[in-house]
């Protein structure tokens, strides 16, 4: 839609609300008096595929892009299981022909600039785009050298592997080439972070590889806080799997990196002392994706805070934000989270175009982490509004005095969901 | 369900639109079930067509479906639950009726929905 059609819209609107016998008016009215408008998703994961997606099923005629460098989109959700060898990297690769066969405009482009003044994102390459409603779904970036010596040289050598692609192929190969009696070292970041669980269930895979392949070794997460997600489960489940394979050092017990030597793989904590790793995998310190902070709706933390009805940036009008970018406590960071903000954030761009006001949002999350073949553990929540805030309104993790059966229940529903949000997010089948 | 939408959609503005501007700019959050419904899907699948083993729950008669949140919610949840008590509880009895109801609706698979519409 050009600039000036878009500007007829708004008066056209603007006259509708002023006339006292618009109802006549309305029934004659062309297609976009019927809520349709130009709408940008950036980014192709969870949050921003779904949001694409939902705004074609509520309105087929919006005009939807969706930009997003990657043909295929790799899911950090279930790599840890590939780091276990449950599954190979491929099956997490998932395309956007179902997102086209809907009419959603995909182009594989990086976004590199907002004008949220013009309302246009420029596209790397130079192409400009522009939009009603600009919805972002960037993901994280990281904080380099916030951690002191781990810039993205390092992760060359010292993988993070917290987004998926090279790097997770890279972390694969380093604990493969892993001598057995070596140290699996993992820097585990303050909060917050992307997937609260994650780290603990990558450990968990990754000493299961360990156990059949490399018996001998050990690991060690060095921690930057006291307690984690799941935390009771996760080392009871390693007790029982792993023995002593597994050693975790909390912040109050010396176990904060504050600087980090790559090149001879080697950490030092906050009281001085050092460890040396023979595959060192360091989670580091994040913030929202950059493209939030280019469009001005990111804060001081460096995380974009939104009004909780609706996804829209709090600072920026138009310009709505879902996922790991967000400041949405208590939800945490994780692929479940950004797709179910992005059908809420999809209901409101929808309704806003239509000049309806939003609907009453309801969020849940679900995530599931493997601690052994067939030993499944969960966290789930239920989040609604209250007093204009998103409220956790019940929820819980697995009773810690469950038995197997439904552990291994927790196990198959976690592969059951990946399939279910793979689907519901790309429309993919794995 | 999209043309239900739409003509939904078109019916408020009308209505906003006769009754002026006050209405229309109303912050009145509006009850949605299909966005209450939207993290269902998550597990169950869109519109509730699980590609998995976690149940399907498209098509499903609204009394069963009705029974079986409703027992998720209590005290003494079917033998098997995992996750559901622990999601169920936070709703109110009147927002399970209606993703009861909104579920039974929609049909099992999309070949019966598309003809359902014809």
């Amino acid at each position: 839609m050009s600039q000036s059609m878009k500007f007829s819209r708004r008066q056209w609107l603007t006259t509708v609300g002023k006339a006292s016998a618009a109802g006549a008016v309305l029934l004659a009215a062309p297609a976009f008096a019927r809520g349709a408008g130009k709408v940008v998703v950036v980014g192709g994961g969870f949050g921003g595929a779904t949001a694409a997606k939902y705004i074609k099923r509520r309105n087929p005629a919006i005009d939807v892009t969706l930009v997003e460098p990657a043909k295929t989109y790799y899911t950090c959700p279930f790599t840890n299981l590939y780091f276990g060898g449950l599954r190979t990297f491929e099956q997490q690769g998932h395309n956007f022909d179902e997102l086209r066969s809907m009419g959603v405009r995909v182009i594989h482009a990086f976004a590199s600039g907002v004008d949220a003044d013009k309302k246009t994102v420029t596209l790397k390459g130079g192409d400009t785009l522009s939009y009603d409603k600009l919805l972002l779904a960037p993901g994280i970036d990281f904080r380099w050298n916030a951690l002191e010596g781990y810039d993205e040289a390092a992760s060359k050598l010292a993988p993070h592997a917290w987004k998926a692609g090279e790097q997770s192929k890279l972390l694969k190969q380093h604990l493969e080439n892993m001598r057995d009696g070596g140290t699996f070292v993992m820097v585990a970041p303050a909060n917050p972070f992307r997937c609260p669980p994650g780290p603990y269930e990558r450990v968990s895979m990754v000493a299961h590889y360990l156990k059949h392949n490399k018996p001998k070794s050990k690991i060690l997460i060095l921690d930057a806080k006291d307690a984690f997600s799941k935390q009771g489960l996760f080392q009871a489940g390693w007790k029982r799997f792993y023995g002593d394979l597994i050693e975790w050092v909390p912040l109050s017990k010396d176990g904060k990196v504050v600087r980090v030597d790559a090149a001879n793989l080697t950490v030092e904590t906050e009281f001085g002392q050092t460890h040396k790793a023979d595959v060192l995998n360091v989670i580091p310190p994040q913030k929202a994706g950059t493209i939030a902070e280019i469009a001005g709706v990111t804060n001081e933390s460096g995380w974009v805070p939104i009004k909780h009805q609706t996804f829209e940036s709090e600072r920026v009008a138009d310009i709505y934000v879902v996922g790991d970018a967000t400041v949405a406590a208590p939800m945490p960071k994780s692929g479940f989270s950004a797709n179910a903000q992005a059908k809420v954030a999809a209901a409101a761009i929808v309704n806003s175009l239509a000049g309806k006001p939003p609907a009453e949002p309801a969020f849940a999350n679900t995530c599931y982490s493997l601690i052994a073949p067939d030993y499944g553990i969960s966290v789930a929540h239920n989040y609604q509004l209250k007093d204009g805030k998103i409220a956790e309104m019940s929820g819980g993790v697995s009773p810690a005095d469950a038995n197997d059966d439904f552990r291994k229940l927790e196990a198959e529903y976690g592969v059951a969901w990946y399939q279910a949000i793979a689907l519901d997010t790309w429309g993919t089948r794995s | 369900m999209h043309t239900a939408i739409r003509i939904s959609g078109i019916a408020a503005l009308a209505l906003a639109a006769l009754a002026g501007p006050r209405l229309a700019a109303a912050d009145q959050p509006l009850f949605d079930v299909t966005v209450l419904a939207g993290a269902c899907a998550n597990c169950h699948g869109t519109d509730g067509r699980s590609p998995g083993s976690i149940p399907s729950i498209a098509g499903r008669p609204e009394v069963a479906l009705k029974q079986q949140l409703l027992a998720f919610k209590s005290d003494t949840p079917p033998a098997g639950t995992t996750v559901m008590g622990r999601l169920v509880k936070g709703y109110s009895d009147e927002q399970l009726s209606a993703l009861a109801k909104h579920f039974s609706q929609i049909s099992k698979t999309p070949a019966a929905q598309e003809v359902a519409k014809q």
